[in-house]
This record gives C-alpha cells, sequence and structure tokens, in this order.
C-alpha cells in the first residue's frame, strides 16, 4: 500500500453508494456469522473498565467521595519550573502569602463541605421518595419485568417485515427479551439487533448467538448518535414505564431515527391490561399502557408521519350465545355481544409510523 | 471620510506552535505585507526561536486617533486577554476558533470545565462588544450567530499547506515502513489525546479491523496529552484489547516525525466528535491519504465530499469503511484526488485573499494597501 501521485485524476465517486455498500457488507458479515453478535458490546465494555472517571459519575456514593476529597483545598502550590531563581521567588511567594490562603481555603473547604452535606440530605429524600414511587429502572421494575417474561410477538411478524425490510439502517428491538423476534427479523433480512435491560434475558441472548445488548431501553437510546437508525420496534416497556419515561422514548424515537426511519410501537390495550396475563408485573410496574390513539398523538407532535394502528386478533375467549331465535334470545344476544365487545377487545396494538 | 485602519494587533491567550498559533502568525504576515502594523499579543508566550510576542498588558493603544488601530482576539478558551480586550475601546474582531464544550471534560478531567465554561461565557460578553465575529468554519460561525454577534463571517483559517511534507523525517519513514506487515494496512489519526477526539471508538474499530480483516493491521494515535485520565484509559485498553505490538501512541512528534507518520500511514480515521475545523484533514490530503472521517461539528465542511464521512461510529461500519477505501483502487484514486482538489482550496494565496475580504467586509474597512 502505498501514496499514489497527487495529479493523477481520480473518478467522479458515488460515496453514497460506497456507504450503502458497506452498510451491507456489515449485515452480511452480521448475517453470516463472521462479526459475532456480542464483540461490538464486548468492546464497549472492555473500555468502561479504563474509564475511572466515567465508573465514579455513575455511582452516587463514589461521586460525593470525590467531593470530600476535593473540598480539601492544597495549600501547596507547586513551584513548577527548572529556572533555580523563579523557584526561589515562587517559594517565598508562596511562603508569604500562606496565611491568607489558609484563610481563603477554610471558607471554600467549609462551602464544601456544606453543600456535600446538602447533597447527601437530598439524596436521603429521593431514596424515601423512590420507596415510595418505584423508579422506571428500579428493583421494583426489573420484578415486573421479569413477571412478565418473553411475550409473544409472532402475530406481528409480517407486519414488522414488510414495514422494516428497508429501513434505512439497523434496526432496534427494545425491550428484546432473549431475542426471539431479533432472530426472526434477522432470518427475514432486517437488520436487527436488540436491547434488554435484565442480564438473565441478554445472556440467553448472547448463548444463542443472537445480538441483545444489556442495557436499558432509554439508556441505550440515549446513548447513541441522532439519525443513526433504520427502525425502532418498542415492546414491553411501553406497558410498564410512566407517562414521562414514554413521552421521553417517542422524543428519542425522533431524534434517533434516520430521516424515512420506521417506528412500531407493540403496546397492550389499557383495557385488558393485567387482566388474561402477567398480573404481576402489572401491579409492580411503575407505569401502565397508555392507548394506541395517545401514541399516535405523542408522535405526531414530534414529526412522524404515515401514522397507523393495526389491532392484534380478538380474543377467542367469549360469552357464548343463547339458542333460539325468539325475541328473548335476540335482546340477550345482543346484550352479550356488547359485553363481548367490552369484556375482550384485542389485547394489543401496534402503532407504526415514519420519522 | 473613512477612518485609514494603520495597525491590527492580535491577542491570544497563549501564543505557541499549533493550529491558532500559526495562524496568528499567518495573519501577522498578511497584515504586515499589506503595509499594516502587526503585532501578537498574549498572557503566556510560548513559541520557539526568532518568533516574538509581546505580553498583552504591554499594550497601550493610540491615544486619541480612534478607529486607527484594530484589536483581532483569537478566541479557544477562557482567558484574561479577553477580559483585557474587551476593556479596550479600539473596535474588535473576535477569531472564533471554537471551545470544546464542557460536556467533554466533564467525566474526565473536571479541573479543565472552568477554562471552557469561562470561555463561553467570554464568548458571549465579547459578542456585545466586537465588532465583527470571524469563525473559520460556518459550524463556528454558527456558534457566533447564536451567541449573538452583530456580525458574523466566515474568515478562514491561514494555514501553509504547502510546508506540510517539507521535512519528513526520513529515518523514522524508514521504520515506520519497516514495522509495517507485507500487504498489511496502516491507520492513521492526528489529534490531541483527549475525550472529545474520540481516539478509543478508532481503537474499537481498529480492533474489529483487525480481527475481520487484517490481523497485522497497525494504528498510530499521534498527538500530545491533554487529558491524563483518558490517556491512561487509552493505554489500558490497548493492553486489554492485546494490541501494544499495533497500536502506538506517540505523544508530541515534532513536524519531521508528524510527516513521517502520514507518510507511511495508508488512511487517515478521524472519529473526533468536536472540531472547529481540523487540520489534520488539510495534512492527510497533502500526503495523498484517503479520508475516513466521522460525520460531526465542522469535520463535514472542512471534508466537503474530499473522504469517506460516516454519520455512525459503530465499529464494524468504520472497519469496513477502512477495507473499502484502502482496498477499493478507485475509490482509493478518487478520494486522493478529491482531496488534492479540496486542499487547494486552502492554498495559502486563496484563504488569505478570502480571510481579508471577510475582514474588510466585515468591518466596512480597507485594511492596508
Amino acid at each position: 500500500m502505498s501514496a499514489e501521485p497527487l495529479e493523477q485524476p481520480g473518478p467522479e465517486i458515488d460515496l453514497d453508494r460506497v456507504r450503502a455498500e458497506i452498510d451491507q457488507e456489515v449485515r452480511r458479515k452480521r448475517a453470516s456469522g463472521e462479526l459475532p453478535a456480542d464483540l461490538e458490546r464486548e468492546l464497549d465494555l472492555v473500555f468502561a473498565r479504563f474509564a475511572p472517571v466515567d465508573a465514579v459519575l455513575g455511582d452516587f456514593d463514589s461521586v460525593m467521595a470525590r467531593v470530600d476529597e476535593l473540598t480539601q483545598i492544597d495549600l501547596v502550590a507547586p513551584l513548577d519550573t527548572t529556572n533555580p531563581a523563579v523557584a526561589f521567588v515562587k517559594r517565598a511567594i508562596r511562603k508569604t502569602i500562606r496565611w491568607y490562603l489558609r484563610w481563603v481555603a477554610s471558607q471554600v473547604s467549609g462551602l464544601g463541605h456544606a453543600l456535600g452535606k446538602a447533597v447527601r440530605l437530598l439524596a436521603d429524600r429521593v431514596g424515601a421518595l423512590e420507596q415510595a414511587v418505584p423508579p422506571p429502572g428500579g428493583t421494583v421494575a426489573r420484578e415486573a419485568r421479569l413477571a412478565g417474561g418473553e411475550p409473544d410477538l409472532s402475530e406481528w411478524e409480517s407486519l414488522l417485515v414488510a414495514l422494516l425490510n428497508d429501513a434505512p439502517g439497523r434496526v432496534v428491538h427494545a425491550e428484546a427479551g432473549h431475542g426471539t423476534l431479533v432472530a426472526r427479523l434477522l432470518a427475514r433480512g432486517v437488520d436487527a439487533y436488540g436491547v434488554e435491560p435484565v442480564e438473565a434475558l441478554a445472556q440467553r441472548a448472547d448463548e444463542e448467538g443472537i445480538e441483545v445488548r444489556l442495557d436499558p431501553v432509554a439508556a441505550h437510546l440515549r446513548a447513541l448518535t441522532d439519525g443513526v437508525l433504520g427502525g425502532l420496534v418498542l415492546s414491553g416497556c411501553v406497558d410498564r414505564l410512566p407517562p414521562g419515561s414514554l413521552v421521553e422514548l417517542a422524543e428519542l424515537a425522533a431524534a434517533k431515527l434516520a430521516r424515512g426511519g420506521r417506528l412500531v410501537v407493540i403496546g397492550t390495550n389499557p383495557s385488558v391490561w393485567g387482566r388474561e396475563r402477567d398480573p404481576i408485573g402489572a401491579d409492580l410496574a411503575g407505569g401502565r399502557p397508555i392507548h394506541a390513539q395517545t401514541w399516535r398523538h405523542l408522535l405526531e407532535a414530534r414529526g412522524f408521519s404515515d401514522l397507523k394502528v393495526a389491532e392484534a386478533q380478538a380474543s377467542e375467549v367469549r360469552l357464548s350465545p343463547v339458542p333460539g331465535s325468539d325475541a328473548g334470545a335476540n335482546v340477550i344476544n345482543a346484550n352479550l355481544e356488547r359485553l363481548n365487545e367490552l369484556l375482550f377487545p384485542p389485547r394489543a396494538f401496534a402503532v407504526t409510523g415514519v420519522r | 471620510m473613512t477612518t485609514r485602519v494603520q495597525a491590527v494587533h492580535q491577542f491570544v491567550p497563549t501564543f505557541e506552535p499549533g493550529a491558532v498559533g500559526g495562524h496568528a502568525l499567518q495573519v501577522q504576515r498578511l497584515f504586515q505585507d499589506r503595509g499594516l502594523q502587526s503585532e501578537i499579543y498574549a498572557e503566556h508566550l510560548r513559541m520557539p526561536g526568532a518568533v516574538r510576542g509581546r505580553r498583552f498588558t504591554d499594550y497601550r493603544g493610540r491615544r486619541g486617533q480612534k478607529g486607527r488601530e484594530v484589536l483581532l482576539y483569537h478566541m479557544a478558551v477562557g482567558s484574561t486577554v479577553a477580559d483585557f480586550v474587551e476593556s479596550r475601546p479600539e473596535p474588535l474582531v473576535v477569531d472564533h476558533h471554537n471551545i470544546t464544550p464542557p460536556s467533554f471534560f466533564a467525566r474526565w478531567q473536571p479541573e479543565l470545565v472552568h477554562g471552557v465554561s469561562w470561555g463561553q461565557d467570554q464568548l458571549l460578553r465579547l459578542g456585545r462588544r466586537a465588532a465583527l465575529g470571524a469563525a473559520d468554519s460556518a459550524f463556528n460561525q454558527a456558534e457566533l450567530d447564536a451567541a449573538g454577534y452583530r456580525r458574523s463571517a466566515v474568515a478562514p483559517l491561514l494555514v501553509d499547506v504547502g510546508s506540510f511534507d517539507a521535512a519528513a523525517d526520513e529515518d523514522m519513514v524508514a521504520r515506520l515502513l519497516d514495522e509495517k506487515a507485507e500487504g498489511s494496512v496502516t491507520w492513521l489519526f492526528v489529534g490531541r489525546v483527549t475525550p472529545n477526539k474520540c481516539q478509543h471508538d478508532v481503537l474499537k474499530a481498529f480492533a474489529l479491523y483487525r480481527r475481520l480483516y487484517d490481523p497485522g493491521a497497525r494504528l498510530h494515535l499521534v498527538g500530545g496529552c491533554s487529558s491524563r485520565a483518558y490517556w491512561s484509559a487509552l493505554e489500558g485498553y490497548v493492553a486489554a484489547l492485546g494490541l501494544l505490538d499495533a497500536v502506538h501512541l506517540t505523544g508530541p512528534v515534532p513536524a519531521g516525525g508528524l510527516a513521517a507518520h502520514y507518510r507511511a500511514a495508508d488512511v487517515f480515521v478521524c472519529l473526533s466528535e468536536h472540531e472547529g475545523f481540523c487540520i489534520p484533514l488539510l495534512e492527510a490530503w497533502a500526503h495523498a491519504l484517503p479520508v475516513v472521517a466521522y460525520s460531526a461539528a465542522a469535520v463535514p465542511e472542512t471534508v466537503a465530499g474530499a473522504g469517506l464521512l460516516l454519520e455512525g461510529k459503530e465499529p464494524a461500519v468504520v472497519a469496513a469503511a477502512v477495507h473499502r477505501v484502502t482496498h477499493d483502487r478507485e475509490l482509493r484514486r478518487g478520494l486522493v484526488a478529491a482531496g488534492s482538489r479540496r486542499l487547494a482550496d486552502f492554498a495559502l494565496d486563496r484563504t488569505r485573499a478570502r480571510f481579508l475580504r471577510s475582514l474588510e467586509d466585515g468591518l466596512e474597512l480597507p485594511l492596508g494597501a
């Protein structure tokens, strides 16, 4: 490999085509297993080990320990010179103004300690608040997630493939569980990976060679570059998060999807939530599902177009009509039909939109 | 009657070798060539050799000659020099070279946050005082506009692109080529080792490239250390990835060594998230290197089609992009030629003319002969 002379004229190059071909090559490598599912995540995790300050910032107690450390003001300024004359002058200045620095430093340290104390008191109050109202990423939320297990999304597969097979970039499924839907999308030519906050589920996907990254959904999306995703499928988390977190997900979807990117929100119908399945998850969740119309409203306000709502098959469990065709039976059957609609509506919906 | 400007004096926090120092010297030459007086004032004077600057506190100005002297302040970080020029009565031009956002340092080196936050605050304050905000790039100009500058213009960085390949250290070139495995690719990134330059992302992509395409590939990360914590993390990362024999963090290198690294490389890979201009791109083009770069901040504007820009930084995509530009002869030839054409846009005779025109139009004053 050697540099070619500058004067050689270069051919006109279609860089968009080159980029598309590069993306295709990466897809091929992922699909063939040549690019192992979790290799990129492994690279991230290894780097995280060497980011001490970052690690410190992620943990409240470590940060407060760092604050305590920094409130101790060092009065001995470095002399930092190779010139002996300058060193002499600096040393003399340091000695002369030491009484003054000590006076200032004691006040700065006092302020630091007071602020640290204030932050700790605030943390205690936040802790108490979290006990009363479990936060989205806390222990209770994790129990709610685990209680839900792996939801069956197979009835949405055709809709998803039709929508995502020409998505302008990689597709993320969150929460992906142990990667069933991701595997199905990959098998049908969609370049997808999953995000799952529960380690046991992500681990199982890893064992099966499916790329499911262990991450809270919102945190994962926040860390992505804007406009980088071709598609985003949200399911599971959208049934359990509080409204503020759902609005954030809508905003993150708008920010992280490329122009023309596809969004699919698969949610449980609020009127059946916790009734037919997953009562534990429903009871422990910090939030609840919202209606398809609400998703549509949120997404429309954030610039999504071509918004559509598809409903799942209605439940097969229904109240049976009474036999006969007399007037009494007809009245009863009409009432039963109304009860069926109220009691057994479609269990889920999918809201789709284009960025 | 139009005031005749007799001097344009420059002020810079630290006058030292580097992008801003080099630019200030070229600007001084430009104004002196036009018959104007032009001195460079700074708080810290670190330019080696015969190049002289003056302490900013020595500047007195000319009493009773309003408008005869213009001050040009180079903004890149917080400094008492900015407070000084703010207090002066002469017409002021702020040449904005960009301030790295504090968020990049907060995670790695909190002690640097103050300097850049201070700089951001001064950029805003000088906007109320400045007759003109000049910017290296439209990206920087947008920051000036957002900061409320009444007038702003893109005034290009003055860089002597002809000097890039002047003095390659031939011994080092030979050594670097000797280290290279037959048929393998050498990656290069040049820039201070600091979190916003994202050398760790280059390492991720490089590690994956070696695994997927070229086990003998090498990577040179050239540049001094601006963040000790980040540097240490990179060193640890290289060791943990088993790349000690393949990756070289050079630290600062002299001009000859820098040219040698460009000569020995096959591709320039920039995954930086914040650049106000990015001179190393010009250096790469001068050495006929194809460029693969992450499309962020001012990078797409500087590249302008003369490199393969990527919308994301997924290691697999970066690795595939590098493989493509180093092994697709037509593409490589096309990128090198495009780089050569783009480099011509930054030839000193062109940038000097554009720089002068931007200042004269912005100030509505002729500057010298």
